[in-house]
């Protein structure tokens, strides 16, 4: 178990690094909740992946919006257990147009493949960003050849997808914090009702975003600023 | 060796829209029905309410509405020289699970099939000659006529409450309306859906290029409204989460609020969940079915005696279970004889994507699922194919459906997948863009079919449903016809700044079970009037056991341009009507081989 909190984590170790260093948007937990399924090293090799997808702009990076703490809780539930992938082998490997045939449950599809890429190139930590970047492309056109038993282009299409949904799903699964995603796009929640609005044309929508557990109040994407 | 219950007068495999349907006909003709449903209850009223139900993760990301294919899947492959592999995930397609099954999660888009559709291969001959289909295509007339099934399909549109402008009355045309459509007895029960900026340009292109656009009937109430059956629904909140998603707000029709409730107090009707059908049980003389075996929540087998068998299972569950219960005779390529799991054949899909400029802003999280407004010039046989090399069309369609941040990023072409570009284009585009849909139809042809797996088994040790198919090349051929047509129109619409077109059936790509496209399979148990070509007569009857009734959009010979719950829910009301009036007094084959 962690014995940093995801903040610290995430930021490096937090008290070593002087506050003004900090992101200008700081949206992952402060709670020092400790990662469910992720070690502090896997967490921080994660955070430099999900930013290299999704880095800061105006808005929040891919790990400041919660990401990492999303993908974790993912890899603790369902998704990471499989619980709606059929698992029985044989395994054979596929075409594309098949789809997931990892005989790994994605939990463990992410362990080694995490593990595997670092087998590769070395630590993520301290690469540049220049280097990540590489990376990525390269996963993404199934190079380099990983070490075990994860090919290169699974990891990729489980990485963006899963640090896509934790950038726009509902800040309940711990990502979109502070509806960062949402904010983003302009999108306004769960609580949809336009009758009234849906063909009164052109007018931009008003409301801020409100998740399904919505706390009054916590929907102000300038006061996180 | 299974429990024996007593004996039911119908037992009905499935409880979605055929299924209580089906139960709420014959239950009030007097029949005791039994219906086995292999998932749990659930209600609008208590499981599918705002704010909890619009969760994009759960329900459109992680399908917590679906079937889970650790229980049951398929096998898929392009074509019969591969390995089939099992569908470790849903991807291409959404069956669902549970009371009211994929009915509770459709997008309620609404169609009738063109009389021309229903009569196929005599049509096309009639108009362009005997030669004119190829051999390659398994085309075939459904064996019932759109005059026949016109009471019916104007029935089910009252049962959803449709919203929708007639385009043909029995006094002539109607302005605003589709002018392609056959001849309509009434009118939609209710008004048009309201239209968002994105379809309402379209609609003025469409216009301005001398085609016919017109509101795309939706079963969503626009107005509060009570069908026959009694049910009562309430006005859409364009809210935008229908697809995937039940509806909290009685406004989406679908088989819980608009069936189930009326039929769940009467005396004749008994639903039992978690009632995992395993086989249908055939008779020793080799012409009935005598009932099916289901498993119990608590893993007891348990045979269900009945005098009628009514398959209303989803329409790739219905081949399934006729393969592993022996009934018909499967499909086989090589031979090309045999009924089962022949002419398999899904949707093909292309589409336009169109970016306005900042003066437009479409809020594409204001939606419904059949919020749209759509031409059908170029549908059926609508247009002139002389010339054009392939048979069927689509429609095409500016709907606002599911503008949900996870799977709805529209960017322009060239926008990289990932990283700060990507992440710019995401910002600056998801409140103004629309999409050009072309839905299209797909015909059966002999290489693409279903049967049983070699390898893979399903929970219960049954042989997984295997599927061989790609986009045939008029498919091919005819999606790029159309989605030029799409793509003109878009690029006549106004404020905009870029257009790109797809096709999932493009020349030289396979179709892939990943990226979903549509829940429009059809096939693997069609109707027909000659016996070596379909499974089921024209009434829906199995011709070699008479007191089975397969239901869904596998009677489908092939597919059409539309959304096939209209046309299924036709052919359901037909077969229903056909049970009632005919069948229950003089069990017997409907028709002579």
């Amino acid at each position: 178990m962690s014995m940093y909190s995801r903040r610290s984590v995430l930021f490096g170790f937090g008290a070593a690094v002087g506050l003004a260093s900090l992101p200008r948007h700081a949206f992952a937990a402060l709670d020092g909740t400790p990662f469910t399924f992720l070690s502090d090293t896997e967490a921080r090799s994660l955070a430099l992946l999900c930013d290299t997808l999704i880095p800061q702009d105006d808005f929040p990076s891919a790990s400041q919006a919660g990401v990492v703490d999303f993908i974790d809780l993912q890899l603790a539930g369902g998704y990471g257990r499989g619980e709606r992938l059929y698992m029985d082998g044989p395994h054979p490997q596929g075409t594309p147009e098949q789809g997931y045939q990892s005989p790994l449950r994605p939990a463990d599809l992410w362990r080694e493949g995490l593990a595997a890429m670092q087998t590769v190139i070395g630590p993520l930590e301290g690469q540049p960003q220049s280097a990540l970047d590489q990376l990525m492309t390269d996963l993404s056109e199934d190079r380099p050849a990983l070490a075990g038993r994860v090919g290169a282009k699974t990891f990729f299409t489980e990485l963006h997808a899963l640090t896509n949904q934790g950038y726009f799903a509902d800040p309940i699964y711990g990502g979109n914090k502070g509806y960062a995603g949402w904010h983003m796009v302009g999108f306004p929640g769960a609580f949809g009702y336009y009758t009234d609005t849906v063909d009164d044309h052109n007018r931009p929508y008003p409301q801020p975003p409100m998740g399904i557990g919505h706390q009054p109040g916590t929907s102000d994407f300038n006061s996180e600023r | 060796m299974a429990r024996r219950l007593a004996k039911t007068d119908v037992v009905i495999i499935g409880a979605g829209w055929t299924g209580l349907t089906a139960a709420y006909e014959l239950a009030h003709a007097g029949k005791r029905c039994v219906v086995l449903e292999r998932g749990s209850y659930r209600h609008d009223a208590d499981d599918f309410a705002a704010p909890k139900e619009h969760d994009e993760l759960k329900y459109a990301v992680h399908h917590a509405h679906m079937i889970n294919t650790r229980k049951e899947t398929l096998t898929f492959r392009n074509t019969a020289s591969q390995q089939a592999l099992p569908m470790r995930r849903l991807g291409s397609f959404l069956p669902g699970v549970g009371l009211g099954g994929a009915g509770i999660h459709w997008n309620g888009q609404l169609w009738r099939p063109l009389p021309s559709d229903l009569e196929m291969r005599s049509h096309y001959e009639n108009r362009y000659g005997a030669d004119f289909i190829p051999d390659d295509l398994n085309v075939q007339d459904w064996g019932v006529t759109y005059d026949e099934l016109e009471p019916h399909f104007d029935f089910y549109e009252k049962i959803c409450g449709t919203s929708g402008t007639a385009g043909q009355m029995a006094d002539g045309p109607r302005e605003g309306g589709n002018p392609f459509e056959g001849p309509r007895s009434a009118d939609y029960p209710n008004p048009p859906m309201r239209q968002p900026i994105g379809p309402t340009k379209f609609d003025e292109a469409a216009h301005k290029l001398g085609y016919h656009p017109f509101p795309m009937p939706a079963a969503n109430a626009t107005k509060e409204y009570t069908n026959p059956y009694g049910a009562k629904l309430h006005p859409c909140t364009y809210c935008g989460f229908c697809e995937r998603f039940g509806c909290g707000y009685y406004a989406k029709a679908d088989p819980i609020i608009c069936v189930y409730d009326q039929i769940k107090s009467h005396e004749n009707f008994e639903i039992r969940y978690q009632a995992q059908v395993l086989r249908v049980e055939k008779a020793e003389d080799g012409k009935t079915a005598t009932g099916v075996t289901y498993l119990t929540d608590a893993g007891e087998e348990v045979f269900q005696p009945a005098d009628i068998v009514c398959m209303n299972a989803y329409g790739l569950w219905n081949t399934h279970l006729m393969l592993v219960s022996g009934l018909g005779k499967p499909y086989d390529p090589k031979t090309r004889t045999g009924t089962v799991g022949r002419n398999y054949a899904y949707q093909t899909m292309a589409g336009v994507n169109v970016f306005f400029d900042d003066q437009v802003v479409t809020n594409p999280f204001m939606g419904a699922g059949a919020l749209g407004t759509v031409i059908d010039d170029f549908n059926g046989d609508n247009f002139d194919h002389s010339d054009l090399g392939f048979l069927g069309g689509g429609y095409i369609a500016c709907t606002q459906t599911n503008g949900r941040p996870i799977n709805y990023q529209p960017t322009p072409e060239g926008t990289p997948a990932w990283g700060a570009d990507w992440k710019r284009a995401v910002r600056e585009n998801y409140l103004h863009h629309a999409s050009l849909t072309v839905h299209g139809s797909s015909m059966a042809t002999p290489d693409n079919y279903l049967d049983l797996d070699p390898t893979w088994k399903d929970a219960y040790g049954r042989p997984l449903l295997r599927m061989t198919f790609n986009f045939p090349e008029n498919d091919r051929r005819m999606a790029d016809y159309v989605m030029g047509k799409a793509h003109e129109i878009a690029r006549n619409m106004e404020n905009v700044t870029s257009t790109s077109a797809s096709n999932r059936a493009a020349e030289g790509s396979d179709y892939s079970i990943v990226p979903y496209q549509t829940t429009h399979n059809t096939g693997g148990t069609v109707m027909g009037t000659d016996p070596t070509t379909s499974v089921v007569n024209r009434f829906g009857q199995m011709w070699d056991h008479h007191n089975v009734f397969v239901f869904g959009a596998g009677l489908f010979p092939q597919n059409l341009g539309y959304n096939p719950t209209g046309p299924l829910m036709g052919v359901a009301y037909w077969t229903l009507e056909h049970i009632k009036n005919d069948y229950i007094a003089n069990p017997r084959p409907l028709m002579d081989a």
